[in-house]
């Protein structure tokens, strides 16, 4: 029987289309997962800031800033008037510093670029997890050795959930103190 | 009918009403449509908006043509797609402010006269939601649904934002220092003429001063001051039976019987909050207190519905009924009586007036029984005599002993009276009044035409208006002026002689407005750069330190004080005991009885619940709030009773034309059971014109029946005509919406304990009734899910709700529930997650009511989370019915398959839907609760125990290293309800009072039947009756 050309579209040319479609997406999926999540997603800000330097070299408490963290949803990006409790003394002539006393002294808000965001109808809260004993690291890496503050983990629910279903394996220090987080809607979303 | 008995309903050919529980009239006789209504869960026509035919004839070639452009056009735009917006913080933070908690400020609210103390909830300065003050002694933390909505009025978007001025017929905003310049003028040039100033009640002793300071700077100012409601005959009464003062406030929570005669004193009358909880106190299933409850009056009112015996007939008949009860109470009772007037006899009366005289002589024993422990209470709209006679009787049934003497209701000012608005008129007409100002009234709407105000006012040289929004007074005044909202001025109040009240803004005005004592202020200084934001603080605080802090012999320093003050909200200060002198016995003069036998109709003009007079009209959420008897939304209307309407051949919806001497408007009918016959009862506030988006041709203006010259009372007109016009008007009532539906069973809410309810005789007796009655535990097929942490639930004591929604208001506002219009009310959509259902039982003439309020049970084994194909409503582990919303693609099976019917679906982004997308506005969202998601279009969305509340108080007790309680969360309807009928806890917590209700003898379950295990128990009603009716 001669083959047609329908035969060859179908044992040939559609299986091949189908599996380089297939891979290609696949392929594209999984590698651009991280991006798509926002992993490594590390803007400049206004001013260049350097939690490096601030919390890792001179050893900074994040809260001495962040101080909304144990108490509110929201741990609080400090107004500039925080940030001119040393710096109206320290370094004020560097010009990151110039440009931030301007800002201070003209009363313009600082609009420092967003990097971690989880969705409107998803509720996080800082202070559940902090006053469980959760290191800010757990979610944010190690901010003590960034000079410029990145994303390094995903924020999405598969993320949440992965710490909330497995929260002694993650944290074993805090086995005893502990039980794994709540795994139903309200507790995020309402 | 045998068949009636066994709980089925066949159809009712013979159109007779059987004395079950029902909702309408419809449901009473069966009506087909309705019965076939009920068995659909969304009303016909749900996908009328939808039909493709209505839509966009846009062709298909051209649609994939855009298409592919947008998405091209997306994909070349979308250059930083990883931007996630900024982050803005505080240059310099307020220290008090910590983002993501709220903070809460004491004030006084002001939308009505009775100044409740409040506190404002704000959210990084904004104020969200508003709740009593707890520390203030007569509201103690409750507020009404007036004061609720009162947030809704902050942000309104059609706040007049600059002043205005009128020349000729169009508005131009002109700049604050023009407009003062040219009032400063025309008040500097006025010379002997009259310059007057129309107010509403003042409570401010400071504002008095400042009106003082005025009329010392300009001499010829003269004030006046009106509420369209008010109690001036109650109190003019009083002050010829005891010779000075106004009629006391009274102790409700002491009453064993008390007798209300055409008064709303749970609704319209009077301190509605502090009224209210004083007479649920006297309704406690725990102590097993029970006040009796007599009504006698010509229309349904809350207190009505709440009432254990009510009676109705016309208000003409009630001064010949009080003097017949006083004979009667005088002769069986031995008690000389107070009125001389012979000749009126208790069975005679009831004969007359075709009046079950079995209740009447209960009614007399029980006030014979209870000397001295009773009330009698005469409605503000009543004539003044059977106000003098009801003194009296209480008098001589030594009720004195109810009259508060450690405080008193503070007047500073009179209501001016009709003669002097007359006058006013008359001067304004011959052209000796030189300016009039209206601070923050609207008199050309609420005034009687017959007064002629409006036409005078044309003929003053100069008006001006202080006003938040334009109304039917700005529309003839050549100045509107913004004024500032409640929550962005200062002030205070003294409306009890026992508590001063402080007002403090809790946001900048958010518009160019300024507060009206600030204008009159810088009106009195001459200068029209006087004005600064501080000016009437400084004002404020120099009064009280001067006039104010001295009389209350403060310990500490007077900056001191103030700070506290503030904070508080409030100043207790001691007031001298108050005595009641004897009572003048010749105050009643026989030879001014007039009884005539009324013919026609009667005509009655009410205030409205949630509108008061108007004043609210533009606010949505009170617009669509249900009328707490009728179940009417958005509309008012001539409620008539059933006898009434088959004598004329009326049915609801019909308009008809209500007359009265000349004047005449056309309302629809709306058949209410329970009101006395040839009787029209319609509400005002509404009908208003230039009055914005939402209020403006909202209803029918009743002020336009209204008359100076009322021979009877202002709001009650005997020999008033209807006619029938042919023309129907659809009412949008949600009495029908979300009904238990089962149209095979009668009596439904009887046969299947929907309603249970029982007698106090009954309960004393054995306490266990209805647990007895109640079924037994089925098993479940699959294990039940074991609660072991906190649990929530809920109980509702049916014993002390009153139905009148304030619940519903909080519940609104605290979860951003958006208002969707009356179109879309008569298509069954009203989002509201609480709703209160009312079901009559007995005849229509006189119905026996009961209240419910519904919102989502809670069930452990709920039949909505059965049903959803997507796993968007599931339980928590503290028992929660979840919805969420970002899962839910709008199947509604949840909703169809939910026996209490409370889910909700969004039909349409309700705030882009409603008139215009009015609730779009970019000032609105400033309003929204923060904590709760705001829901748009194709999801479903139910109660959530406001689960933003649970989850805070979560965090809160981890940050202080302690467990979770139950007592720890409060929802926002339990905070809202003024006689404190719901309780919310742990139901596996022991310790706390929540318990002792959730496990109550009296405590049922609604279809308990289903075995889904709700977490609501309701406590049943009890009623007060007699044990020998039972």
């Amino acid at each position: 029987m001669k083959k047609s050309f329908l035969d060859y579209i179908f044992r040939n040319r559609l299986p091949v289309v189908l599996f380089v479609v297939i891979a290609s997406f696949t392929l594209t999926y999984f590698v651009s997962r991280a991006e798509r999540d926002g992993v490594g997603y590390s803007p400049d800000q206004p001013i260049a800031y350097s939690h490096k330097l601030h919390a890792g070299d001179m050893k900074i408490d994040c809260q001495y800033c962040h101080v909304g963290v144990e108490k509110s949803r929201h741990a609080m990006v400090p107004a500039v008037a925080t940030c001119m409790n040393c710096h109206t003394v320290a370094r004020k002539d560097k010009p990151e510093i110039v440009k931030l006393t301007e800002y201070y002294i003209n009363g313009i808000p600082l609009k420092w670029k967003r990097i971690h965001k989880v969705p409107d109808y998803a509720y996080f809260n800082h202070s559940v997890h902090v006053n469980k004993g959760i290191d800010c690291t757990a979610c944010h890496g190690e901010i003590t050795t960034m000079e410029k503050v990145g994303q390094m983990n995903s924020f999405t629910m598969g993320s949440c959930l992965n710490c909330h279903r497995n929260a002694h394996a993650k944290f074993p220090e805090l086995r005893d103190k502990i039980k794994p987080g709540p795994e139903y809607c309200s507790a995020c979303h309402r | 009918m045998s068949e009636q008995n066994n709980g089925l309903n066949t159809a009712n050919e013979d159109n007779t009403p059987h004395p079950n529980y029902w909702r309408s009239f419809e449901s009473l006789y069966r009506d087909p449509k309705v019965i076939e209504a009920k068995a659909h869960e969304f009303k016909e026509g749900v996908t009328d908006d939808f039909s493709p035919s209505g839509m966009s004839n846009i062709s298909r070639r051209k649609f994939f043509a855009l298409l592919g452009a947008s998405a091209a056009l997306a994909g070349t735009a979308c250059t930083d797609y990883r931007d996630k917006g900024e982050i803005v913080p505080y240059n310099v933070k307020p220290e008090e402010i910590t983002v993501g908690k709220p903070n809460y400020y004491a004030s006084t609210c002001t939308a009505c006269p009775n100044a409740c103390g409040i506190l404002i909830k704000t959210r990084e300065g904004r104020p969200i939601k508003i709740d009593g003050n707890p520390d203030h002694p007569v509201n103690k933390g409750k507020i009404c649904a007036k004061g609720q909505a009162n947030i809704l009025n902050l942000y309104d978007p059609e706040r007049i934002k600059a002043p205005q001025k009128n020349s000729s017929l169009t508005f131009n905003e002109v700049s604050w220092k023009d407009a003062d310049n040219e009032i400063i003028t025309a008040l500097g040039l006025a010379g002997s003429d009259e310059i007057a100033l129309i107010t509403h009640s003042i409570t401010s002793p400071t504002m008095l001063k400042v009106i003082d300071d005025f009329k010392a700077k300009y001499p010829t100012a003269k004030l006046y001051s009106y509420e369209l409601f008010n109690d001036s005959i109650k109190n003019s009464a009083w002050r010829k039976t005891y010779g000075s003062g106004n009629f006391p406030l009274l102790k409700w929570d002491e009453a064993k019987v008390i007798l209300s005669l055409e008064s709303d004193f749970l609704g319209t009358e009077g301190h509605k909050v502090e009224t209210s909880r004083l007479f649920s106190q006297n309704r406690d299933v725990d102590s097993k207190k029970f006040t009796r409850l007599y009504c006698i009056d010509s229309n349904i009112t809350i207190t009505g519905i709440n009432s254990d015996y009510r009676l109705h007939i016309r208000p003409e008949a009630q001064l010949e009924f009080v003097l017949s009860l006083a004979n009667e109470i005088a002769k069986k009772g031995n008690i000389t009586s107070a009125i001389s007037a012979s000749g009126y006899d208790l069975n005679n009366f009831a004969k007359k007036y075709n009046l079950d005289s079995k209740i009447l002589n209960y009614l007399v024993s029980d006030l014979i029984a209870n000397k001295g422990k009773s009330i009698i209470t005469a409605g503000n709209s009543l004539p003044e005599n059977v106000h003098i006679a009801v003194n009296l009787l209480n008098d001589a049934l030594g009720n004195k002993n109810l009259y508060r003497t450690d405080s008193s209701s503070v007047s500073l000012v009179d209501h001016s009276t009709i003669e002097e608005f007359e006058a006013l008129v008359q001067k304004m007409n011959a052209g000796s009044v030189a300016v009039v100002i209206n601070i923050d009234c609207n008199p050309v709407y609420h005034f009687a035409d017959d007064l002629g105000f409006e036409k005078a006012l044309a003929k003053v040289p100069l008006s001006i208006t202080l006003t938040e929004r334009l109304n039917e007074t700005t529309a003839v005044t050549h100045y509107a002026l913004p004024l500032n909202h409640n929550f962005e001025s200062w002030g205070d109040a003294k409306v009890r002689t026992n508590v001063f009240s402080l007002q403090q803004p809790v946001i900048a005005p958010i518009h160019q407005t300024r507060q009206k004592e600030s204008i009159l202020l810088s009106w009195i200084s001459g200068k029209s750069d006087s004005f600064t934001e501080y000016l009437y603080l400084t004002y404020l605080k120099n009064n009280w330190e001067k006039n104010i802090y001295p009389t209350l012999n403060s310990k500490i320093s007077f900056d001191k004080f103030w700070l506290g003050a503030l904070h508080d909200g409030i100043v207790k200060t001691t007031s001298p005991v108050i005595s009641y002198g004897a009572a003048n016995t010749g105050s009643f003069d026989e030879s001014k009885i007039e009884i005539k036998n009324p013919e026609g109709f009667t005509l009655i003009i009410k205030e409205n619940y949630s509108l008061g007079d108007g004043r609210f009209a533009h606010n949505g959420w009170l617009q669509e709030l249900p009328h707490p008897v009728s179940k009417a939304t958005w509309d008012n209307y001539a409620a008539l009773s059933e006898k009434t309407c088959k004598d004329f051949g009326l049915k609801d919806n019909d308009l008809i034309e209500v007359s009265v001497e000349n004047r005449k408007l056309k309302l629809p009918v709306l058949m209410q059971a329970g009101t006395a016959d040839n009787v029209i009862v319609v509400e005002s506030g509404f009908g208003r014109t230039n009055s914005g988006t939402v209020a403006t041709g909202v209803g029918f203006n009743v002020n336009s029946l209204l008359s100076s010259k009322s021979n009877l009372s202002p709001w009650i007109y005997s020999n008033a005509k209807i006619t029938k016009t042919g023309d129907t008007y659809l009412v949008a009532t949600t009495q029908e919406h979300h009904v238990f539906d089962d149209p095979l069973v009668q009596d439904l809410h009887i046969i299947r304990k929907i309603i249970q309810e029982g007698t106090v005789a009954e309960y004393l007796k054995n306490p266990s009734f209805i647990k007895e009655n109640n079924e037994a535990q089925l098993p479940s097929v699959s294990n039940p899910y074991p609660y072991n942490g906190v649990k929530w639930g809920m109980a509702i004591d049916l014993n002390k709700c009153t139905g009148c929604g304030d619940c519903v208001v909080a519940c609104d506002v605290e979860n951003n529930i958006p208002v969707v219009g009356k179109d879309q009310v008569l298509k069954s959509r009203e989002m509201q997650w609480l709703r209160i259902d009312r079901y009559y039982s007995g005849s229509p003439d006189n119905p026996k009511v009961s209240i419910q309020p519904m919102l989502c049970q809670h069930c452990d084994q709920a039949p909505c989370e059965n049903v959803c194909p997507v796993v968007a409503t599931t339980h928590s582990p503290d028992g929660l019915n979840q919805m969420t919303y970002n899962r839910c693609v709008g199947t509604r099976y949840c909703s169809n398959n939910c026996p209490y019917k409370v889910r909700r679906f969004n039909f349409y982004n309700f705030r882009d839907h409603f008139r215009d997308s009015y609730q779009e506005n970019p000032i609105l969202a400033l309003m929204h609760n923060p904590e709760v998601t705001v829901r748009s279009r194709g999801v479903m969305e139910k109660c959530t125990f406001c689960v933003q509340r649970i989850s805070e108080a979560r965090a809160d007790a981890t940050h202080l290293k302690r467990n979770l309680k139950g007592s720890d969360v409060t929802t926002a309807c339990q905070d809202a309800c003024s006689s404190n009928a719901i309780y919310f806890g742990d139901i596996n917590d022991k310790e706390e009072e929540f318990y002792k209700y959730r496990n109550h003898e009296l405590g049922y379950y609604v279809l308990e039947e289903l075995n889904v295990k709700p977490n609501v128990t309701y406590i049943a009603k009890l009623r007060n009756i007699h044990s020998e009716e039972v």
